[in-house]
């Protein structure tokens, strides 16, 4: 089995005193995607924030590519590679498109005609706008301007929390796609979603999430079949 | 009207504005008002007047030490002070800037008493046009005012710093996330603003005269203009410069000149009632 790239061992995390993530395990292996799910409340945006560098965790360990990274400032986290998209707050409102972008390359500006290019390619309004200020723009545009800006550097690993969350139907869609493509370009996505049969579909890990505690984890396929996950977490879907 | 209120009132909005900016783009990426701004332009003034006057130094040789000294002091008042009451409410950071800057004013006091004092310049009559007096060392700070806008706007518009600055006023968690060390943001946001304190200090000093009180007397004006314009907008700060600058000259039209004082109270108080994000201000957004 290949080595992952990202490995979370045994996490403890949260805000204040007490703990909101007990002992998590994840991981993410090089050109594949994962995909967190589980109620409101289970921790998955405690645990996603942690590997960021943005809730510090009390106890466990973080590595990427093999580098422990647990504890280490956001900023710096960023620097090793990883990616994170926040579920809200995760424009520069008072800036345009452009900056933001510009904000995205901040720690890597060598290639940033040609990554902008490319996230041009894949969200084309961005470059109609590229002017327009942010805070402007439509939830479903602001979510591809967070999503383009963390394309603007080679991430190896891409955190996604609740991608998908306020856009309309079609947009979801075309998110998830979005993420195949990026993911085929070969950056691992580690992601947390509502949304859990269409985010599972297109992964090839699963996780669920219960209480601050990873319930159940396998192939994405298998968590889609199970007849516990579907009436619990996917609506009693498959 | 008079033509000789717009001018003074233009003098008077080229001294509010640049700790205007100053103050607003504090403000932005700390999120609290701080009101040692006081403490900082009177020091920078003495700096000045102590080069100038007991050492010597040309004037234009004297502020750039006063903004380097003023500079150093603001940073490292964040990194005694401020730096570990990060994540405190603003009242309580509010109301620790007031003590700093009455802590400033008092360390000042005992070295140059409560004298008034001027720069070693030569007096001068005031030029006239057209029947309206204005001196060189107003025709100056008018000057500097306009380049300390302009450098802002290009530092923040086209410099990879200043976008940096505006990014993490914005929002300083995502500017974490990619990648930017706001710790030296914030650094480099406090040199500025001091030097731009430091400069204040000069400036008052050449219109008005040296005395500890010199930066408490500017603190309710330069508040004013920075809420007047959005606190957090250094642009708006520049509008409100403008506009509380000539409002305090004004209103000797229809007011005693003592009352000028009360101008900045009065547009503070009025604009919490009526307008609370100021005239240019954006409103918060939260989800």
């Amino acid at each position: 089995m290949a080595q992952a790239l990202l490995q979370v061992e045994e996490v403890y995390a949260g805000y204040g005193r007490g703990d909101i993530i007990h002992g998590v395990s994840l991981a993410a292996r090089v050109g594949e995607i994962a995909t967190i799910i589980g109620p409101n409340g289970a921790g998955k945006s405690t645990a996603i924030k942690a590997i960021a560098g943005l809730v510090r965790p009390r106890q466990g360990s973080i590595r990427i590519g093999g580098e422990e990274i647990g504890g280490l400032a956001a900023s710096e986290v960023a620097r090793r590679g990883v990616g994170f998209v926040p579920q809200e707050a995760n424009v520069f409102r008072q800036l345009t498109v452009r900056e933001n972008l510009e904000m995205g390359a901040w720690i890597d500006r060598e290639h940033f005609e040609e990554r902008l290019e490319r996230v041009h390619r894949l969200f084309p309004v961005l470059h109609e706008r590229a002017r327009a200020r942010a805070g402007n723009l439509s939830g479903g545009q602001r979510q591809m301007v967070a999503f383009g800006m963390a394309l603007m550097v080679e991430p190896r690993v891409l955190l996604l929390d609740e991608p998908s969350a306020g856009l309309s139907p079609a947009l979801v869609a075309q998110m998830f796609e979005t993420i195949q493509a990026v993911n085929e370009g070969g950056i691992a996505v580690l992601m947390v979603e509502q949304n859990a049969t269409q985010a599972l579909k297109i992964s090839q890990r699963g996780y669920v999430m219960a209480a601050g505690r990873v319930a159940m984890e396998g192939a994405a396929r298998a968590l889609l079949d199970s007849a516990e996950v579907s009436e619990l977490y996917l609506g009693g879907r498959r | 009207m008079n033509p000789q209120l717009l001018v003074n009132g233009l003098v008077n909005a080229a001294l509010i504005a640049p700790p205007a900016i100053a103050f607003s783009l504090l403000f932005g990426v700390l999120r609290f008002p701080n009101f040692a701004i006081g403490g900082y332009i009177t020091v920078g003034a003495f700096v000045a007047y102590a080069a100038n006057v007991e050492l010597g130094a040309p004037l234009w040789i004297a502020a750039l030490i006063a903004m380097a000294a003023t500079a150093l002091l603001v940073w490292l008042s964040d990194e005694i002070v401020f730096k570990p009451m990060r994540g405190q409410p603003p009242v309580t950071l509010l109301v620790v800037s007031i003590a700093l800057t009455l802590i400033l004013e008092q360390v000042v006091r005992p070295i140059y008493g409560a004298d008034v004092r001027g720069f070693a310049i030569p007096l001068q009559r005031p030029f006239k046009f057209w029947g309206i007096r204005i001196t060189e060392e107003q025709i100056e700070i008018i000057a500097l005012t306009i380049l300390i806008a302009a450098l802002t706007h290009a530092l923040l518009q086209y410099t990879r710093i200043g976008k940096a600055m505006r990014a993490t006023a914005d929002n300083a968690m995502l500017a974490e996330v990619r990648g930017i060390d706001t710790g030296r943001v914030i650094m480099f946001t406090w040199a500025f603003c001091g030097a731009l304190f430091g400069l204040t200090g000069v400036l008052a000093g050449l219109d008005l005269v040296i005395e500890p009180l010199l930066g408490w007397n500017l603190t309710i004006p330069i508040f004013a203009a920075a809420i007047l314009g959005g606190i957090g907008s250094p642009y708006g700060a520049m509008a409100g410069a403008l506009m509380v600058g000539m409002a305090e000259e004004l209103t000797v039209l229809v007011l005693p000149s003592s009352y000028k004082v009360g101008v900045g109270f009065a547009i503070i108080a009025v604009l919490l009632l009526v307008r609370p994000r100021g005239l240019f201000g954006q409103p918060e957004i939260k989800k």
